[in-house]
């Protein structure tokens, strides 16, 4: 047998190939035509569809247009008008920069463009199936209008990977729904087959943009997220924990205005959610990420929704903090701003606020003495910011309520508690440095099979809070030492109640989340509703709250702190 | 009822009886005072259902009776009084008058039988303590008793009274302080009293009185010529507090309390707010302190001391420690240690007193 032949591929054919990179479908084609329109300075874009694609494709805009001369070089091979060498890469601030889509397109469909670089005199370009372009004069207003007809129709092996027109239109409006997303400022309006589906007016900022794609009432309940960490900024809208799950998922990422992918910068997202919704439901996130250009590898896949990090740890670790930070304020919970909600408003006059005694529900019995001055106990030293705390009411043994200039704002005793005792025992557990008081009296604990089956399963987690624990012969526990979190805390009632809500949660054990676990725990715990607190208990809560990460949810997700705006009560009461 | 009354001795009688008045109640005549006439004078008793505190005062009477006064009102009345004799009249059941100088008062109180009587206790029985005895004991032992609700026993004072000497003893299970006086006793008895009667008792009868204490079915009567007191029983047994004792501590240190103290509350800033936890070091001649938290940073420090035994590194929560060292009598103290994860002991060194006073503390498990 003679040794094949190495030819050259005729430019159609390798026009062919390439476009398989870019254009896999008709979502493909409106997204590279949007984005060049884009390019082009366009503040409005309309865009037709019919037949999910296949039968016509057609984008117009009112950008810089092209003249006479350039608008054939366009539909060449590496024609691009965008970089002129490689360095440019470095940073390319527009869409397009390979100059492989038209040729692409065109060797697919019967392309047509028509352009004018200024009112009246344009250009028509026509080019069936990558043929030569044929050219004339055509006069229109300022900008372009590329269609694309019989997507695929020379491409048969392509055309049989297609959808239907109802999946391929899909597809489109997600396309479409990217770009809305990253280019708010641009008015986009979108039919498909004859009927308007997009009327998308220019929009200042991303909730308003959200709000005119899926409602107002959607965009009225995310979250802000505005964090900067270095050189990285990290802006957008995030699912309030309590929502998670309720409506559909939407993720949308960008860097520096481009819409990527990156199922690492999603995780760290989801991360700053850990325990403040419940497993198995994932928040929605639309995530603006700014980092200087020289961080940021864009050139990784043709289709560009891929991208390199210089430094991903330290950018998912931005991630993580700005969401966790958004969460952490009040509007995860009820009325918007980005002040945390034990934060008095700096308007306010120095509120009554109390020197905390530290001690009382978060330390171990700082020996109240009961009959000697206790002058002596240690003065804590204090590096994090000073919270103030204002004065607080306990409503029906469950409740601390405070005024704010803005609002009422209640917090739930039980839940708050459980966030900071959650967040301890996870801290400890980590690092693996869990205290733990030996007792003088050992406690032993007759368990139940199941209990015992669920001991079994969850005794390094166990330990790991700082139980000391023996089993002897599955049904008895002696315990030796215990956790100390708080002075009211019972530790046997603890481990047992842990053990009993443990039997119930299979899988929470035999899975080894630990999370979870220690969330049982933390919630086995916490004082309880329906306990009465002191005035120096409710401070202590408070100001171990106001240190949490997450302060305003609770380790299933719920509210731990809710506000009452003023408007609203002064509405109520006729003064509004 | 009607008597006369000097300011005086109306402001000491209440200043016994108030602190008995709880300041929140469900019962409102708990709320109130009762005021009885004697033949002495007149009795103020106030109660709150657990302890009840009853005091006599010296007052001229014009008829006897009895009836019951709203506390917080009388008292403040009282404060603010002229010098001058005081007269105090109730018409009916509820009506008060109260006259001095110039000033005149009107309260509404309440009838008498409202008021919860006291526990039926028969001093005939009684045993006969030196309250200076009493004190002493109160004072070491009960602020270790538990103020968690989970085991009630161990939110009491055990009270141990034998033919030669009495000893208390009180616990949270994490710390024990054990006190005995040689004194001439009684029949064997053991009492579990709530550390607030203690309290009560400790504040009203003067060191040098002699006491009468008596048991009724479950309360306890302590009785002086003038006060009595009755408290609640917790019912027993007290854990076997004998058996946790350590006996077979084979390490031995002696400090100097002021110095120890100083370098516990330096190690304590740095210390952790929930678990006070500090590492100590003991070896031949020196006492190496360490503390980590995270988040927060480390401290170490070093103090002289005299050891015998292997070196022994044990974690504390250095809060307990520092509570302890407050009720240590002598400049001296010694501890005693077996193993990182047993009980050690603290106790006075070189105490001249008859007294045997000891405490003993379990240690925090130490990370490495
Ligand atoms: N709507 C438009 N308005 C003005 N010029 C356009 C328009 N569409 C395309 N062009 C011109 O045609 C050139 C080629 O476009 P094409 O999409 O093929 O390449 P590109 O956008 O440069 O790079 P990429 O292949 O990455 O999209 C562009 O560089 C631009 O100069
Ligand atoms: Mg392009």
């Amino acid at each position: 047998m003679s040794a094949p032949r190495i030819a050259v591929l005729p430019g159609a054919v390798a026009d062919q190939i390439a476009a398989g990179e870019v254009i896999e479908r008709p979502a493909s084609v409106v997204k590279e035509l949007v984005e060049n329109a884009l390019d082009a300075g366009a503040t409005a874009i309309h865009v037709d569809v019919m037949e999910g694609g296949r039968a016509l494709i057609r984008v117009s805009d009112d950008g810089s247009g092209m003249d006479a001369v350039n608008a054939p070089v366009a539909i060449a091979r590496h024609a691009t008008s965008k970089i002129r060498a490689a360095a440019d890469l470095v940073g390319v601030a527009s869409y397009g920069f390979r100059g492989e889509a038209l040729p692409a397109i065109a060797s697919v469909s019967r392309l047509a463009i028509e352009t004018a670089p200024a009112h009246g005199a344009g250009t028509r370009v026509v080019v069936h199936a990558g043929a030569p372009a044929v050219v004339t004069e055509a006069a229109r207003r300022q900008g372009t209008t590329v269609t694309v007809e019989s997507l695929f129709a020379n491409a048969p092996a392509r055309q049989r990977f297609l959808k239907g027109a109802r999946a391929e239109w899909r597809a489109i409006i997600d396309a479409l729904t990217i770009v809305a997303l990253i280019r708010r400022d641009v008015r986009l309006t979108v039919t498909h087959d004859g009927k308007e589906q997009l009327a998308l007016p220019t929009a200042s900022g991303l909730r308003e943009r959200v709000g005119a794609l899926w409602g107002h009432t959607v965009a009225e309940r995310l979250v802000a997220v505005d964090d900067v960490a270095g050189p990285i900024r990290v802006a957008g809208l995030v699912e309030r924990p309590a929502d998670v799950g309720t409506a559909s998922r939407r993720v949308f990422l960008s860097v520096n205005g481009r819409a990527i992918r990156d199922a690492g910068i999603v995780r760290a997202a989801e991360a700053a959610y850990r325990s403040a919704i419940p497993s198995g439901v994932r928040p929605s996130l639309l995530l603006d990420i700014t980092l200087p250009v020289a961080d940021v590898d864009v050139n990784v896949h043709p289709a560009k929704t891929e991208v390199r990090f210089a430094d991903r740890w330290t950018l998912e670790r931005a991630v993580e903090r700005a969401v966790r930070r958004a969460l952490g304020t009040e509007d995860a919970e009820a009325s918007l701003g980005a002040r945390s909600w034990w934060q008095a408003p700096a308007a306010t006059p120095a509120p009554l606020g109390r020197e905390v005694e530290p001690s009382a529900l978060i330390e171990t019995p700082a020996p109240t003495p009961l009959f000697a001055q206790s002058d002596d106990a240690p003065t804590p030293v204090d590096g994090e910011p000073e919270i103030v705390v204002p004065p607080l009411v306990q409503l029906r043994r469950t409740f601390l309520m405070f005024e704010r200039d803005d609002a009422v704002v209640l917090i739930d005793q039980h839940s708050a508690h459980e966030r900071v005792l959650y967040e301890r025992f996870l801290g400890e557990f980590e690092r693996g440095d869990a205290a733990s008081q030996a007792l003088l009296f050992p406690l032993t604990l007759h368990l139940s099979p199941a209990e015992a089956e669920a001991f079994e399963q969850a005794a390094a987690f166990i330990r790991g809070v700082g139980y000391q624990v023996e089993s002897f012969g599955g049904s008895a526990l002696l315990v030796h030492a215990v956790p100390t979190p708080h002075p009211r805390f019972d530790a046997e009632r603890c481990l047992r109640e842990t053990l009993a809500a443990l039997t119930g949660d299979r899988a929470a054990a035999s899975h080894g989340k630990h999370e979870r676990l220690i969330a049982t725990m933390a919630c086995k715990a916490a004082i309880k509703a329906g306990e009465a607190l002191r005035v120096d208990e409710m401070n202590a809560l408070f100001v171990a709250l106001a240190r949490t990460t997450l302060p305003a949810h609770d380790v299933h997700g719920r509210a731990t702190v809710v506000q009452l705006g003023w408007d609203e009560i002064e509405r109520r009461f006729g003064r509004r | 009822m009607r008597f006369t009354i000097s300011r005086e001795k109306l402001q000491e009688g209440l200043a016994a009886v108030s602190p008995a008045v709880p300041s929140k109640t469900t019962l409102p005549v708990l709320a109130n005072l009762l005021v009885q006439t004697t033949d002495r004078g007149i009795r103020i008793s106030g109660t709150d259902l657990d302890i009840a505190v009853s005091t006599e005062v010296a007052a001229e009477i014009d008829t006897p009776g009895a009836i019951t006064i709203p506390a917080r009102k009388l008292s403040e009345i009282a404060r603010e009084l002229p010098a001058a004799p005081v007269k105090l009249s109730s018409s009916g059941d509820q009506r008060v008058t109260l006259e001095c100088g110039r000033s005149k008062f009107k309260l509404l109180g309440l009838p008498k039988s409202e008021f919860p009587s006291f526990p039926a206790i028969q001093f005939d029985k009684a045993v006969r303590i030196p309250s200076g005895e009493l004190q002493k004991l109160i004072h070491h032992t009960s602020f270790a008793a538990s103020t968690e609700e989970s085991r009630p026993i161990l939110n009491g004072v055990l009270w141990e009274i034998r033919s030669d000497l009495m000893r208390m003893v009180a616990t949270n299970g994490h710390r024990l302080a054990k006190m005995e006086v040689p004194v001439k006793g009684g029949k064997q008895t053991d009492l579990i009293i709530p550390p607030k009667a203690l309290e009560q008792i400790r504040r009203l009868f003067p060191a040098e009185e002699e006491l009468e204490v008596a048991q009724g079915e479950n309360h306890l009567g302590f009785r002086s010529p003038f006060t009595s007191v009755y408290t609640r029983l917790i019912e027993g047994p007290y854990p076997g507090y004998d058996q946790v004792i350590p006996k077979d501590n084979d390490k031995v240190a002696l400090l100097d309390k002021a110095a120890f103290i100083s370098a516990l509350k330096r190690m304590s800033v740095v210390a952790s707010d929930q678990t006070h936890r500090i590492r100590l070091s003991f070896n031949a001649g020196m006492l190496k302190f360490a503390v980590s938290t995270p988040d927060l940073g480390e401290a170490q420090d070093e103090l002289p001391i005299r050891y015998t035994g292997d070196p022994i590194e044990i974690g504390f929560n250095a809060a307990y420690l520092l509570e302890i060292l407050r009720y240590l009598p002598t400049d001296e103290v010694r501890m005693t240690f077996r193993a990182p994860e047993r009980a050690s002991t603290v106790e006075p060194e070189g105490w001249t007193d008859p007294s045997k006073y000891l405490t003993l503390l379990m240690p925090l498990r130490l990370v490495d």
